[in-house]
């Protein structure tokens, strides 16, 4: 019990197939018995929660919510983990520069695209119990396995540094200073991966994630005209005017701000880490929607909570995080702006705890080697130390004198645009595997949906690229 | 099978006749024993049966080759493009 890995010869070069059978039943039982780890167990004493509450469901009166208050998790933390910094800042550039209009339910579009995408990530980890970078390399092989690990952790690197950016810009705001506002953020990290338990490292994060609600009462400080989001909402319009490259680079940084190859990598490793099984699909399903519906909200609110600078004629076009704040002031009062600039904060610290555990899981996937914030230290050090050396690294860039964090933020969201085609492309063929998904393979409108999605970010990026190349055409 | 036990097994090999079940009911649980551990887990999700047992490597079509290298040039072309505007607006801003 408690033992090291060990390496079962007599089941090595067995070929893995979906699979539903206990471990206790199966024929490789009698040697697994000897090597059970504390991963294991850890995850073992999950599942028995899990069995306890769906028991109890069926005879109690909203027993129901017992098993999904076990099961939810992963699919809030990705999407609010998602609303970061930079997306944040995309949305507070939607609202400050065209006010309330056709930014609205194109937010609502890019989470719905969101969802799709993120589903998918759910039945693949709970059949499978495998990680996306692990079955990307075990499906496709190396070759197109480290194409695809090399988008992910350059973006994730991207993004981990406007994090750090956001952090040191939304305590800014308070006048903390950016080396104890950032190490402020790494301890925070450290606290959150040193529990040695996934179940309590996801309860922490999701406690810190919740407060990107504080966009909420930002925008309700910033009395919205209910009337115009509603039309807004019915008629897509009015759409921007104005610079169609400036539109269609914030169209693409805000799609950019929902769907990213992140979080395909950190939901399905999470949905495995927790020990999610296919019976828990439906759950992880809601836990999705959920989780697309709260980032929605407060996403719309970061628009709403920006539109005054849009009325007051106010160029935002060159803003950082802080000056948001500090612009908002004066129009919705100390208190919208400080919540408006501590929501900066939280959305960068849940990230970078997110992100980092993306990267981290990944590297482990790939490497073979512990993968799990179930393992102690000492058993996963090498996870643990990726985790945590890519948030230290990108916090050191951010607190260079002169380093162009501009460009970083700038290119950050479209990158991640950019980069989805190929990451769903993987995806797409996973989940139409059937050696891999069995029974739960990809339906037929799930495939429309996810194709759908693929090809708008492909004329997404199409059309940024045309545009950068040739911008007589859009009249720039 | 009885609800009250979670993934009770009903396999036919050396451990069937053993008593591993676990009782979801119970107020305490104990995985001192390796069975009961192995009694709530799904035979893929053990650490030791994963790490050695993978899905095999798929035969890609001439088709799906072509898709994953046109998306593969796509991406490498268009972050070329966005560093050289993102490059060009940054030192036009300065």
């Amino acid at each position: 019990m408690n033992a090291p890995d060990k390496n079962p010869s007599q089941l090595a070069g067995h070929t893995a197939h979906p699979t539903t059978e206990s471990a206790v039943a199966s024929a490789a039982a009698p040697e697994l018995i000897g090597l059970v780890t504390h991963e294991d167990v850890d995850r073992a004493r999950d599942r028995w929660e899990v069995a306890r509450a769906r028991v109890k469901g069926r005879t109690k009166t909203f027993g129901g919510f017992r098993l999904l208050w076990l099961l939810v998790g992963p699919g809030i933390l990705v999407f609010l983990g998602e609303n970061d910094a930079p997306s944040m800042l995309s949305y507070s550039a939607d609202g400050s520069r065209y006010g309330v209009g056709f930014f609205i339910p194109f937010v609502v579009l890019t989470f719905i695209m969101g969802f799709i995408v993120q589903e998918m990530t759910v039945r693949l980890g709970a059949v499978t119990h495998r990680g996306h970078a692990e079955l990307i390399f075990d499906r496709f092989g190396k070759f197109w396995g480290f194409f695809s690990m090399g988008d992910l952790i350059f973006g994730n690197f991207l993004t981990l540094v406007t994090e750090f950016i956001g952090v040191r810009a939304g305590l800014g705001f308070f006048g903390v200073r950016p080396a104890i506002a950032v190490g402020g953020a790494l301890v925070i990290v450290v606290a959150a991966i040193t529990t040695g338990r996934y179940w309590t490292w996801e309860r922490i994060t999701l406690s810190l994630a919740i407060f990107n609600g504080l966009f909420i009462p930002a925008a309700i400080l910033a009395r919205p005209d209910w009337h115009a989001v509603g039309h807004a909402m019915l008629t897509w319009m009015p759409f921007p005017g104005g610079n169609r490259y400036e539109i269609l680079l914030l169209i693409l940084a805000t799609i950019g701000a929902t769907v990213t190859p992140w979080m395909l990598f950190f939901q399905q490793s999470a949905v495995v880490d927790k020990g999610m099984q296919p019976r828990d699909i439906n759950a992880g399903r809601f836990d999705t929607l959920l989780g697309a519906l709260l980032a929605s909200a407060f996403a719309i609110a970061a628009i709403l909570a920006t539109v005054p600078l849009f009325h007051h004629g106010i160029n935002a076009a060159d803003f950082q995080a802080a000056q948001f704040a500090e612009a908002l002031e004066p129009l919705i009062g100390h208190t919208g702006a400080a919540l408006f600039a501590l929501g900066i904060f939280e959305a960068g610290i849940v990230a970078a705890i997110a992100i980092s555990t993306s990267s981290a899981y990944a590297f482990g996937e790939v490497m073979q080697t512990g993968h799990s914030l179930n393992r102690p230290l000492r058993e996963a050090w090498p996870f643990y130390l990726t985790l945590f050396g890519s948030a230290c690294a990108a916090a050191a860039l951010v607190l260079i004198p002169r380093f162009p964090l501009e460009f970083v933020v700038l290119t950050v969201n479209v990158i991640a645009v950019l980069a989805m085609p190929p990451a769903l492309a993987f995806l797409l063929l996973l989940v139409n595997d059937p050696e891999v998904m069995g029974e739960h393979v990809n339906g037929f409108w799930a495939n429309v949906a996810g194709v759908t999605v693929t090809i708008l970010l492909i004329i997404a990026g199409l059309g940024f690229g045309l545009a950068t190349v040739f911008p007589k055409w859009l009249g720039g | 099978m009885d609800p009250h036990f979670a993934d009770v097994p009903e396999n036919p090999g050396a451990l069937a006749s053993q008593d591993v079940s676990v009782d979801v009911k119970s107020e305490q649980l104990s995985l001192r024993d390796p069975r009961a551990v192995l009694s709530l887990l799904e035979a893929d999700q053990v650490v030791a049966a994963k790490r050695r047992t993978h899905f095999g490597r798929k035969n890609l079509s001439t088709g799906t080759k072509a898709l994953l290298w046109g998306l593969r040039i796509y991406v490498v072309a268009m972050l070329v493009i966005v560093f050289i505007s993102v490059y060009q607006a940054v030192h036009a801003a300065r």
